[in-house]
């Protein structure tokens, strides 16, 4: 018996480019930035006051409920009350000040609220939680052991992160996120809640499908990439190998890249899993900022919306080349799509690496 | 074939765990570091890892509510407008410190970090199948942390090492 495609049915998403998935694809194609002071909360006291961030968002509850409902779209009551949750998340937003606010059980009131049938598993594994997710929901519908799943991650910006990653001196001074650009200094952070249904092939009109998956770790330090990007390319060799696909087969990846130091190590890893193949590459963090556990679900639903539209997103903050990250950046423009398999790359604290290959239906 | 338990290690409830370079604050990543230690040693003796089960070795944290004392300690910073220590950057997910002990025993299969929303024994066992049997990790160290416990099991297939049932 055939092993069952994986397909992907649903997508949502809300960032500070927009409300909806076309916003997202929208401003990922013209590489404007959405980079601004932050007004949600008094970012005055840090060393840098600006992230992505959508001015009417709601809670984080109300906008994953939101995003599970409109990836939801066309699902009756009574499928969606057989459909378990897979969440990403950093934790119950109250965590830190209140002791009762658990994280399953914020996980469990969005499954309820959505009419899903609970929650599944829940991904607190930083930058790669939604990608991780996707991976485990595609391994086990593939071997026939899940039907259909709602996968949801998110993140707001909200002053708790800010601070710390603010401490860490992560954050750009320069108000622009500049993935593998010379003269890069920094992340921003931004919104990213997002929510993709995932099902065997067949019974609903599928809008591209999972056809490869990996996740890999570094073995190389707390939270800095192996600069080698071993890690990663075993990730991305994993996805391909599963995928079936030749390196020169991959039309475009949606790099992790934030604007950080390690881009370097990624664009080694790309490198290294890709070799003469040089496919096209960009960072859509440069226009919706660094979405942490929301990041990679986010990333993903760009990816299959390029995918589709047969147009890859800007890697936008660009300043000029730097020699340790030579890629083929899609610099000039959304370019054309020379194939329709595209894959997205993740990679976290912890040395945890992602590699999702989607192709357009 | 079902993977099975390798190896296990148990912090009981109360211990205080050997502090851990880089962490601070909180107990929670000294307790994962600690249990993950105790149970590779069983498996392999000293780190790293021995050979291609070690490069194939995945490495899983289980925790209810995550680092909470860290967690409270930045809310409270953020809330008072106290300065937030750079070192809190980089223990600020669980993942860290899953990071620390695949780097400590060369463990290059996945990182992940998951909250629990059963069992988390039944959940980290589950789990550990699912990397073994997808195929992107031969043995899988589940760590699971709460507040002042910890419990770690390494799963896979005995022949790995070339033991015998």
């Amino acid at each position: 018996m055939t092993a069952p495609r994986v397909a992907i049915t649903g997508l949502a998403a809300v960032s500070a480019l927009g409300r909806g998935v076309q916003a997202q694809l929208a401003g990922a194609l013209a590489g404007t930035a959405a980079f601004g002071p932050v007004r949600r909360f008094d970012a005055g006291g840090r060393r840098v006051t600006d992230a992505a961030t959508l001015t009417d968002a709601g809670t984080l509850a109300d906008e994953l409920a939101g995003a599970v409902a409109a990836a939801c779209h066309g699902l009756s009551a009574a499928e969606r009350a057989t459909t378990p949750l897979l969440l990403g998340i950093h934790g119950h937003p109250d965590g830190g000040r209140d002791t009762t606010a658990t994280t399953a059980g914020f996980a469990r009131a969005l499954a309820t609220r959505a009419g899903l049938a609970g929650v599944a598993r829940i991904y607190t594994c930083a930058c790669v939680s939604g990608s991780t997710a996707v991976a485990d929901a595609a391994a086990e519908i593939h071997k026939g052991r899940s039907g259909r799943v709602v996968v949801a991650a998110g993140y707001l910006v909200e002053p708790d992160q800010f601070a710390l990653f603010d401490a860490g001196r992560a954050l750009a001074r320069d108000g622009a996120a500049r993935p593998f650009s010379s003269g890069r200094n920094g992340l921003l952070l931004g919104d990213a809640v997002s929510a993709v249904v995932l099902e065997p092939a067949g019974a609903r009109e599928v809008l591209a499908e999972v056809t490869g998956w990996g996740r890999a770790g570094d073995a190389h330090h707390v939270v800095r990439p192996d600069p080698a990007g071993a890690g990663m390319a075993r990730a991305i060799e994993a996805a391909l190998r599963r995928g079936g696909l030749g390196p020169d087969e991959v039309g475009y990846v949606n790099a992790n890249a934030s604007g950080a130091d390690g881009d370097s190590a990624e664009a080694a890893a790309l490198r290294r899993a890709f070799g003469a193949a040089r496919p096209p590459v960009s960072s859509t963090k440069s226009v919706h900022g660094h979405g942490l556990e929301g990041s990679g679900l986010l990333e993903l639903v760009i990816t299959v919306l390029a995918a589709q539209a047969g147009k890859l997103p800007v890697n936008a903050g660009h300043l000029a080349p730097d020699p340790a990250c030579d890629l083929d950046l899609v610099l000039d423009g959304p370019r054309k799509a020379a194939s329709p398999h595209a894959l997205t790359v993740n990679a976290a604290f912890g040395g945890a690496n992602t590699a999702l290959l989607v192709r357009a239906a | 074939m079902t993977p099975t338990e390798l190896a296990t290690a148990t912090l009981p409830e109360g211990t205080v765990p050997p502090p851990l370079p880089g962490f601070v604050v909180s107990s929670f990543s000294p307790l994962a570091a600690a249990a993950a230690d105790r149970c590779l040693t069983a498996r392999h003796g000293n780190p790293p890892a021995a050979g291609e089960v070690g490069r194939r070795t995945a490495v899983v944290l289980l925790s209810g509510s995550g680092d909470a004392p860290m967690a409270a300690h930045v809310a409270d910073a953020v809330d008072t407008g106290t300065r937030i220590g750079p070192l809190l950057f980089f223990q600020a997910v669980p993942n860290s410190v899953a990071g620390h002990v695949a780097a400590r025993w060369g463990l290059r299969g996945p990182v992940v970090c998951l909250c629990p929303v059963a069992g988390a024994a039944t959940e980290g066992q589950a789990y550990a199948r699912l990397l073994i049997e997808d195929g992107d990790a031969d043995e899988v160290l589940v760590v699971t942390v709460a507040r002042t416990a910890a419990h770690a099991v390494l799963i896979g297939h005995r022949q790995a090492l070339g033991e015998g049932e």
